[in-house]
């Protein structure tokens, strides 16, 4: 992939999001899918989360190992109690810099 | 009866959007740097913003191409981790006004993001206007747009471990809406995601799988696994 040209690779991006996006909108047949597969669907926003964050939020970080991880359990805990989205990316920040500091 | 063009006007959409213009601000900053990181040039890391708009599609996006993946991969990957948008498109339109037909009805397709889809569908009014959705989208946009360009460019100027510590901003978005989603449906979620991670981690550490099969594996499987065990929520 990395021999084409980047703009290119961009386009594809756009349209592989499109894709998705625009469905709904034109097509009714979502509505005619088995239930069972409608629910494998409905689980599929949590479980790429968990495979986003693993091991990349290790991996990202090294040598330091724990940097990432500690910013991601300060993120949920944040969130947990507080629902900010945009302040629980602030803390994380801070505690992973702390963590790469020290 | 549906009012034809719907109710709210463009501002109070704009509006609306404050806040997420401010949690893609940083995300795309995250983003803009990491672009940079990788060797991609100014104009192109600003044109996937403009063209996809979509945070955790980007970075997926951003991270296979790095990683040296296939096209094919690469495609299919991105377009997994965007089939929620399947979902949220069809719910919200149920929540729009009749005459957001032709191009109206492009931008706001366009203009699905996690984010967008839950303000506008907490609005709780079944006939929202094409003006306020374009309210809600540009302000975004523009966030997520500004956030790129400033993200690249702050790259230049901070210190090594700052970037690196804003990188985890991308993980810290998906953790906190783990967290939303945690709070909403239980330790259920906790459990999807945390087999999902397993996998992913065992795949890529153990046996090497590029990361964009693995990631699609992951995903995919314990969905199944999660509808097979888990029984209806509602």
């Amino acid at each position: 992939m990395k021999n084409l040209p980047m703009y290119l690779i961009v386009l594809v991006a756009g349209v592989a999001t499109m894709i998705p996006r625009f469905i709904p909108f034109y097509l009714s047949f979502l509505n005619k899918f088995p239930p069972f597969v409608k629910r494998c669907m409905s689980f599929l926003p949590v479980t790429a989360i968990g495979a986003l964050i693993f091991p990349y939020t290790i991996l990202d970080f090294l040598p330091v190992w724990y940097a990432g991880l500690l910013g991601v359990i300060a993120a949920f805990l944040v969130s947990l109690f507080k629902q900010s989205m945009l302040l629980s990316i602030i803390v994380s920040v801070i505690v992973t810099y702390i963590a790469l500091l020290v | 009866m549906k009012k034809n063009e719907g109710n709210f006007s463009y501002g109070e959409g704009f509006q609306d959007g404050i806040p997420i213009f401010l949690g893609y601000f940083s995300t795309a900053i995250a983003f803009g740097l990491i672009c940079r990181n990788v060797g991609i040039p100014f104009i192109e890391t600003c044109l996937y913003s403009i063209t996809s708009f979509a945070g955790a599609g980007q970075f997926l996006a951003v991270n296979l191409f790095a990683s040296g993946a296939l096209l094919f991969e690469y495609f299919i990957g991105i377009n997994l981790i965007n089939l929620r948008y399947l979902f949220m498109g069809v719910a919200l339109r149920t929540h729009l006004a009749p005459d957001v037909k032709g191009l109206k009805k492009m931008i706001v397709a366009f203009g699905v993001t996690d984010e967008i889809f839950t303000v506008a569908t907490m609005k709780n009014n079944d006939c929202l206007s094409f003006n306020y959705m374009a309210g809600l989208i540009s302000s975004s946009y523009l966030g997520w747009n500004l956030g790129t360009a400033v993200g690249f460019m702050m790259g230049m100027i901070l210190p090594k471990a700052l970037q690196m510590a804003v990188g985890v901003t991308l993980y810290a978005m998906f953790s906190s809406l783990l967290s939303v989603e945690f709070k909403n449906k239980g330790p259920g979620v906790l459990l999807l995601a945390g087999f999902s991670a397993a996998i992913n981690s065992f795949l890529i550490l153990v046996l090497s799988f590029p990361s964009g099969w693995s990631f699609v594996i992951s995903m995919v499987s314990t969905a199944v696994i999660g509808a097979l065990l888990i029984k209806e929520e509602k």
